[in-house]
């Protein structure tokens, strides 16, 4: 156990004003000092390639998705948050998902669906705002989902760079 | 039997069973694609590459599934050499297999991923593109062909070969153009397709009617027996987030069906999948059969069936042991005994498996004492029955609902069945559990004891028929005054 005691004040100290002047005068200078605070509603957040925002999927050039439904970000999903059923399709690919939703409730914007796809089709948006009145409504299903790929360029670039200083293939 | 040693392990080996046999069943893995122990071993593949010595001779690497144990031999499955021989086989394997692990449906059960992801070789040395082949093959309406997946291990070859005996698939073309096709691009026939697709290590063969649909591991998988015909194949029941049952494959058992089973009992699914299940019960009230909770539907049962002199209690043959017993204890107070509907032998009987019997538990529930009989039969004692309870999984479905509805409007019938049956006659539905959300036994036609499981949970309010005979019993006043009543 450790005794901590209490520091004793000196008389200038128990006086108060000249204490109280000294912390006002820190008030006062800050005022007149550039502000930091964001008015966040009013005012949009800075975004940057490393903001980890809400998952959204990939949609090509020629408007097909870009998820072939291979289920490893379901698996990786540490909130359980998604949901994947495959089917077949006639493009050349063969497999594409039939439903995907993400349980926005759940979901903890980890990124581990980022990281474990192997066809880069999921990735970690920019879009932070998630509100609605109804708990259905946060399940996001495909259409939700879908971005096209410019929209998230910005991101997939990051991404890259990153795999890139870790020598790990993006993608097969 | 001679005596080997593995990895420094004296085993006892059968010298007419290949080592790998040996290795297995001492619980050594060695790797393998071709070789399966239902099938004749081919050496194909060369992946069971172990390392052998024998005598003063220094060791040679040879392939577990065509070697055969002798006495005194030395095994080394771990040795540098073995370690060695196998990658540069897994590397040739892989030459032209092409990365589409998040498309194939077998990934997750994959003997060449499982095997590359142990040998930790993560990148191809090769440069060449890989050989483009047919990605679609359709073989027949139940398998689908991937030959750019395919690593010609022939197993599905030599398994028609040998198993139903009627060869339809080959090896055609040569060397690097080699591929898996049936005889002039014929559709595959018969009733045992469904089985080249487990037999196959990778990918290349897919059934038609599971592809894409789920990936492997998030299906729920537990053991149960086929309920298709009497033989009473053990199968494992695979599941799909609680609700759908996406697959039945063969589980392997030596006593009843080996490794396989039929087609009929592999995508007998659909009407464990069947929409529309009669959720909780139903009662007849003034306009018709309405929403009852259970309790009250046993009550309605129960006063049904003591209104009525006689009660003829027709089960179905899906009914398990356990679910009999507990009916014959219950209808003994009515002094009456339950007759099961034996549907007539069909077409199917083959040489292989299916028995032709389409009841499950035959035996089972002969050897309680409930008799079979035909539907015809049954449908006749109907006609004569003033007062009849229906119970059993698809009991509707066999005896027919225009049967039921032929019957005169006087008669009483209770029905215990995943469907509502909604008939004038009719006075109570009771839902019951299916084969997939049950457990019981069903006893073959050898005797042989086969379980079901329960994989998947019941839909709301739904209860197994064990648990609703419990409740009538409870309901039903005791026995003495039962038979007070008699007198």
């Amino acid at each position: 156990m450790v005794i901590v005691k209490r520091k004793e004040l000196s008389f200038a100290e128990q006086l108060y004003i000249p204490e109280i002047l000294r912390g006002l005068s820190i008030t006062f200078r800050k005022m007149f000092e550039p502000k930091v605070t964001r008015q966040y509603p009013e005012e949009a957040l800075i975004k940057t390639d490393v903001t980890r925002g809400q998952p959204r999927l990939v949609v090509n050039e020629d408007n097909s998705i870009a998820c072939v439904s291979c289920g490893l970000c379901e698996a990786a999903c540490p909130a359980y948050a998604i949901t994947i059923d495959g089917g077949e399709t006639e493009r050349e690919i063969e497999r594409e998902p039939k439903r995907f939703d993400i349980d926005m409730l759940r979901c903890i914007l980890c990124g581990f669906c980022e990281e474990a796809c192997p066809k880069d089709a999921i990735y970690m948006s920019d879009e932070l705002e998630l509100a609605d009145y109804s708990r259905e409504a946060l399940i996001y299903d495909m259409d939700k989902l879908k971005r096209p790929k410019k929209a998230l360029q910005d991101r997939i670039d990051y991404v890259n760079r990153i795999n890139d200083r870790w020598q790990t293939p993006s993608s097969t | 039997m001679v005596k080997i040693t593995v990895n420094g392990q004296q085993i006892e080996a059968d010298p007419k069973k290949p080592l790998i046999h040996a290795c297995h069943t001492h619980d050594v893995d060695v790797p393998m694609y071709c070789y399966h122990p239902g099938l004749s071993p081919v050496g194909s593949c060369r992946i069971c590459q172990v390392e052998v010595k024998q005598g003063e001779a220094p060791g040679r690497v040879m392939v577990a599934c065509r070697t055969y144990p002798a006495e005194g031999m030395v095994v080394d499955t771990e040795s540098p050499k073995a370690h060695e021989t196998r990658r540069e086989c897994l590397e040739f394997l892989l030459k032209n297999h092409p990365l589409d692990c998040p498309i194939c449906d077998k990934a997750g059960e994959c003997d060449l991923q499982d095997f590359t992801y142990a040998e930790g070789q993560a990148a191809g040395r090769t440069h060449e593109p890989r050989r483009p082949l047919e990605k679609r093959k359709s073989l027949g309406d139940t398998i689908v062909l991937d030959e750019e997946r395919c690593i010609l291990c022939s197993r599905c070859v030599r398994f028609f070969e040998e198993i139903p005996k009627q060869a339809q698939l080959t090896v055609s073309d040569l060397g690097s153009r080699s591929v898996i096709s049936t005889f002039m691009d014929k559709p595959l026939k018969g009733k045992y397709q469904g089985n080249i697709a487990d037999l196959c290590p990778v990918g290349a063969l897919t059934l038609t009617k599971f592809r894409f649909q789920a990936r492997v591991w998030n299906l729920t998988k537990m053991a149960s027996t086929c309920g298709e015909c009497s033989r009473g194949c053990s199968t494992t029941v695979e599941v799909l987030r609680g609700s759908d049952v996406k697959r039945i494959r063969p589980r392997e058992n030596l006593d009843v069906n080996g490794w396989w089973i039929c087609d009929i009992g592999r995508f007998a699914f659909s009407h464990i999948n069947a929409p529309n299940r009669l959720e909780g019960s139903l009662v007849r009230e003034v306009p018709g059969l309405s929403i009852a909770r259970n309790e009250d539907a046993l009550c309605a049962v129960r006063d049904m069936m003591m209104r009525h002199k006689e009660v003829l209690f027709l089960v179905s043959p899906w009914l398990t042991v356990e679910e009999g017993q507990k009916l014959l204890d219950y209808s003994k107070r009515f002094g009456s005994k339950p007759i099961f509907v034996s549907p007539e032998h069909n077409s199917e009987k083959d040489t292989v498996l299916h028995t032709g019997d389409p009841c499950p538990n035959r035996r089972g529930l002969t050897e309680l004492g409930i008799e079979g009989l035909p539907q015809k039969a049954a449908i006749e004692r109907m006609q004569k029955s003033k007062c009849i309870v229906l119970l059993g999984e698809r009991i509707v479905e066999l005896i027919g609902a225009s049967a039921v509805e032929a019957l005169p409007h006087a008669t009483s019938v209770a029905v215990f069945d995943c469907h509502a049956l909604d008939l004038p006659q009719v006075q109570a539905c009771v839902g019951i559990a299916n084969s997939a959300e049950r457990t019981g036994t069903w006893v073959n036609i050898d005797g042989v004891k086969g379980p079901i499981a329960a994989v998947k949970p019941t839909p709301r309010n739904v209860r197994a028929l064990e648990r609703h005979l419990d409740d009538l019993v409870k309901l039903s006043p005791s026995t003495e005054s039962m038979g007070a009543r008699a007198r």
